[in-house]
């Protein structure tokens, strides 16, 4: 077999390992009943409900913000994340949640937030927020 | 009849209006008369391609007049303009009027257009027997760009988006069918804060040139298969695709230099789509110029080589489709909405996918492919090899960061991985590490053939080498503690320095001009040895032990991250090797700069180091928070301090300090305060309390009380004291005032202390006084929230990236000569 066969077919093999990895890595958007039945990590997409309390005491904990969420479907539940209120959260317009239930609780490990921007109204401003962890 | 609205200036938008016009029939002027003239027969022939540089040069100079027009408008504050509206105000700095300019997709569409034009002129100038098919490709490009500013409306789509719209043809509003409209309009909406940076200034226009750039090379390579000169069109591109790699490069790390400097996320790089999307190019144009190189010294790989040149091309397009669609509305921090053009940004990206496809098919058969194998141990190979997995990352981010378009396609519903920054470093450092193992060991292989015994044993001790230093490396900075494949690139990185290293001594022996890749690739390697170090073992300073309260039933689902540390004003704190204490803020609008005071103790509890940071936040109407870092830069590690959380003015309801009389609000004050505690003490008495102590230095009779008038029957003592908290001291004379048959209390704060003073007694009988202490509460005092970072080794990155710049310049005059010599 010519060389360059045998390479091609070496990238054939990386490429599809590459997409075997991103298929098994991927997660899926949901609704909090989704998320109470699985384990694992999941994105949930909903609004932030805003006649509900923002919980920040950085007296208490620097690290401890809650608030509640709507999900699409309507369902609302109780999410813990660990860090500060992210920028312009009460401004967002949807939100979108990584992580978990625990209990009766969704701990976010990342919130994605879409709001309507200030200062350029042509452009609708994305923010992100994650509970950052210090490995790579 | 058109209404007629007070106070406009219309004139300079028709001017540009009329240029953006002009410049798009320019375009198709000078485009077809180049087709024209590449097929015409007739050598002796000219007037297409005389036709076809007037277009070009009337196509150049309208979209300057675009840019006149636009900046005149800017420039002057007519708002009555969309573009000056949206992105400037009255009170931005001239200096940001430019960086205003391309704030918005209009200007961003121009600025390309602008360098494609620069590039055009300069190819009409030099490219010679190449100008008229290079001209063609060039000037179809041009004509696609000038329909997105076009801004008009054909059978009921709108076809690109002007910047010269009218602010009432753009935002329907009552308010526009008042004539005198503009009146009411003062002022513009600004430009976002986090943008009023000086990157912003300098970073578009680099990346612009870097994506703009990388159509030479791709005109060349149509060219080449249009006029069957197979062979000879990959020389002269060359020198244009080491261009396009420099500058786009410098553009993409100009920007996570600014994202590292002034904004929030803490790091440089964060796997953002459109961060993505902006080194697709680079990637492929990188892995192309490799295989160009093998193709002119070599004769193989040719089709690899023009495929991954069509191709950066064709990526360049799509990450602008990607950015400006709306499509990564979903996933990327930084996305534009779409604006109604997204078949017009796909259609751009398709078309210029069929020609490069169609033409391939067409000439498949006359591809100058070899019929023989590359040599196993030979550099082209290798060189080949590398360049294929250069496009596999690409291919990788690619996939990716293209999950709304799939998702879209194929009507899915699929999230990115949940850790997207963990999976992309994973796979990405696996590519990056047989990337740096190449360039390391094929600088040992030469061209066509090479002695194998020899290679393996130079190839083998300087790997051997390269493990050598790997292992102090990974002990010290605690690499180890990462997934192995992080070590691989560490050596990988190391062994392509090394290898470099030695080509770059030998250059400079003699043959200096073929320095360039070496240094090119140190640079490469420098670079992933910084990014790795600095990303991976970046540690949190600002670890929060103190005064948090375990949240019972949380576990690490939510990631077991406490970086967030609150410290009280001038309270010290303990983090991490630093004391730090929040001693103030100052305002120069639209910023507030908080001031931490960093201190660090050497074992003899001496004060080893101090300095300042001053971390600044903008408070968007007192509701949210946009925070920019302060990094205290050293040779080896960066200290990146940034404010996470405020007292936000609602929760702060302390009065005004000085001014506060006994009356009205008093009442109310006093519950920012704990239960008040009352002292009798004489002069020269101290009172201890939580944070210190005050003590009363003397008593003294006013003569006057602000401006509430005394008379000589009215009676008011001052008590002088002086308040030593957490080193710090501070006066307080609180006055004790009997007019008429009231007596009245003028309270006195000394605010960074947390403290309210009353002189609520006099005791003439026993000579002594009572003095009143309001304390507040923890949280009721002044406190920031911050986060700070030790990011270790990042200076590697960007001293890699200054080398990599250098590298590609030396390559390019090497180059540019053999152009010439050819």
């Amino acid at each position: 077999m010519k060389k360059s066969s045998i390479f091609g077919l070496v990238i054939i093999a990386v490429a599809i390992a590459v997409i075997i990895s991103i298929y098994s890595s991927s997660s899926s958007y949901g609704s909090f009943s989704d998320a109470k039945k699985t384990e694992s990590q999941l994105s949930v997409v909903g609004f932030l409900d805003k006649h509900r309390e923002l919980y920040y005491d950085a007296a208490k904990d620097a690290n401890y913000f809650t608030f509640y969420v709507k999900d699409k479907k309507g369902g609302e539940c109780k999410v813990i994340f660990r860090g500060t209120e992210p920028q312009d959260f009460e401004k967002s317009e949807q939100i979108v949640l990584t992580g978990q239930m625990v209990g009766e609780e969704f701990h976010a490990s990342h919130i994605l937030m879409k709001c309507p921007s200030k200062y350029t109204q042509d452009k609708v401003n994305v923010t992100e927020a994650q509970a950052k962890s210090a490995s790579l | 009849m058109d209404k007629v609205f007070k106070g406009e200036h219309l004139l300079p938008g028709h001017l540009g209006q009329f240029f953006v016009v002009l410049s798009f029939g320019a375009a198709l002027l000078s485009a077809i008369s180049y087709y024209f003239a590449t097929t015409n027969t007739n050598k002796l022939d000219n007037s297409w391609l005389k036709m076809g540089r007037l277009g070009f040069y009337l196509n150049t100079i309208s979209l300057l007049g675009v840019g006149v027009c636009l900046f005149y408008l800017i420039y002057n504050h007519y708002f009555e303009y969309h573009y000056a509206w949206s992105y400037t105000s009255r009170s931005l700095p001239v200096y940001y009027i430019v960086s205003g300019f391309w704030n918005g997709q209009e200007g961003g569409f121009l600025l390309w257009t602008f360098w494609q034009a620069v590039l055009g002129n300069i190819l009409i100038w030099k490219a010679k027997s190449w100008e008229k098919p290079v001209m063609t490709v060039i000037a179809f490009s041009q004509v696609w760009l000038a329909t997105m500013l076009l801004g008009y409306y054909v059978f009921g789509a709108r076809i690109g988006s002007s910047p010269f719209l009218l602010l009432r043809n753009a935002i329907p509003a009552p308010i526009f069918s008042n004539p005198d409209y503009l009146s009411f309009i003062k002022d513009g909406q600004g430009m976002n804060p986090l943008l009023q940076n000086y990157w912003m200034v300098i970073h578009p226009p680099t990346l612009f040139l870097g994506l703009a750039s990388i159509v030479v090379p791709f005109a060349y390579a149509i060219a080449g298969l249009w006029q069957k000169r197979y062979k000879e069109w990959i020389t002269p591109a060359i020198p244009y695709a080491l261009f396009g790699g420099m500058i786009l490069g410098t553009g993409v790390i100009m920007g996570s230099l600014w994202a590292y400097e002034s904004l929030n996320f803490g790091g440089f790089w964060a796997w953002d789509p459109v961060e993505n999307a902006s080194i697709f190019p680079w990637l492929l144009i990188v892995g192309g110029l490799h295989v160009m190189i093998v193709f002119k010294n070599t004769g193989h790989s040719f089709f690899t080589a023009t495929f991954l040149v069509l191709m950066s091309f064709i990526m360049v397009l799509y990450s602008s489709f990607l950015a400006r669609s709306g499509v990564l509305g979903e996933t990327s921090v930084h996305s534009f909405v779409d604006n109604g053009m997204f078949w017009h940004l796909l259609s751009y990206v398709l078309v210029f996918l069929a020609l490069s496809i169609s033409l391939l098919v067409l000439r498949r058969k006359e591809l100058p492919f070899t019929k023989k194998d590359e040599e196993t141990y030979s550099r082209e190979f290798w060189m080949f090899v590398g360049s294929i997995f250069l496009a596999l990352s690409c291919f990788h981010l690619i996939l990716v960061t293209s999950i709304p378009v799939w998702n879209r396609m194929f009507n899915s519903k699929v999230a990115p991985p949940n850790d997207l920054v963990g999976h992309y470093n994973v796979i990405q450092a696996s590519f990056a590490m047989v990337i740096t193992i190449l360039t390391g060991f094929s600088q040992f292989l030469k061209y066509k053939k090479t002695d194998v015994t020899r290679f393996f044993i130079v190839t083998g001790v300087y790997f051997l080498v390269a493990v050598l230093i790997t292992v102090p490396v990974v002990y010290f900075t605690g690499l180890y503690k990462l997934q192995f494949v992080f070590l691989l690139v560490m050596v990988g990185s190391i062994y392509s320095i090394l290898a470099n290293g030695k080509i770059f001594v030998d250059a400079m022996k003699g043959k200096f001009k073929l320095a360039g890749s070496a240094v090119a690739h140190i640079g490469f390697a420098l670079m992933l040895v910084g990014a790795l170090i600095a990303a991976g073992t970046r540690s949190v300073v600002s670890v929060n032990d103190t005064g948090s309260v375990a949240v019972s039933g949380f576990d690490k689902a939510a990631g077991d991250a406490r970086e967030n540390i609150m410290i009280y004003k001038n309270e010290p704190v303990k983090m991490g090797p630093y004391t730090v204490t929040y001693v103030g803020d100052s305002t120069s609008e639209p910023n507030h700069y908080y001031k931490v005071d960093y201190k660090r103790y050497d074992a003899a509890g001496k004060i080893a180091e101090e300095f300042m940071l001053k971390p600044h936040a903008q408070l968007n109407g007192g509701t949210s928070l946009t925070s920019s870092p302060d990094t205290r830069h050293y040779l080896f590690h960066d200290l990146y301090t940034h404010v996470t959380a405020l007292p936000m003015p609602k929760v702060t309801a302390t009065g005004d300090a000085q001014t506060d009389a006994a009356h009205g609000d008093a009442e109310n004050d006093d519950k920012n305060y704990d239960p008040p505690v009352a002292h009798e003490i004489a002069v020269g008495d101290t009172i201890r309390y939580r944070e210190g102590y005050i003590v009363l230095k003397a008593m003294k009779k006013e003569s006057s009380i602000q401006n509430i008038p005394l008379t000589d029957s009215d009676i008011a003592i001052g008590a002088q004291l002086q308040i030593v908290s957490n080193n710090q001291t501070y006066t307080a004379e609180p006055i004790y005032l009997i007019k008429g048959k009231g007596v009245y209390y003028f309270d006195r704060k000394a605010e960074d202390a947390g403290l309210k003073l009353r002189l609520s007694k006099i005791i003439p009988d026993r000579n002594k006084v009572e003095i009143t202490v309001y304390q507040q509460p923890e949280n009721k005092k002044p406190w920031i929230v911050m986060r700070a970072l030790d990011f270790p080794y990042i200076n590697f990155l960007w001293t890699g990236t200054l080398m990599m710049i250098l590298g590609f310049l030396i390559s390019i005059f090497r180059r540019n000569k053999e152009v010439k010599t050819a």
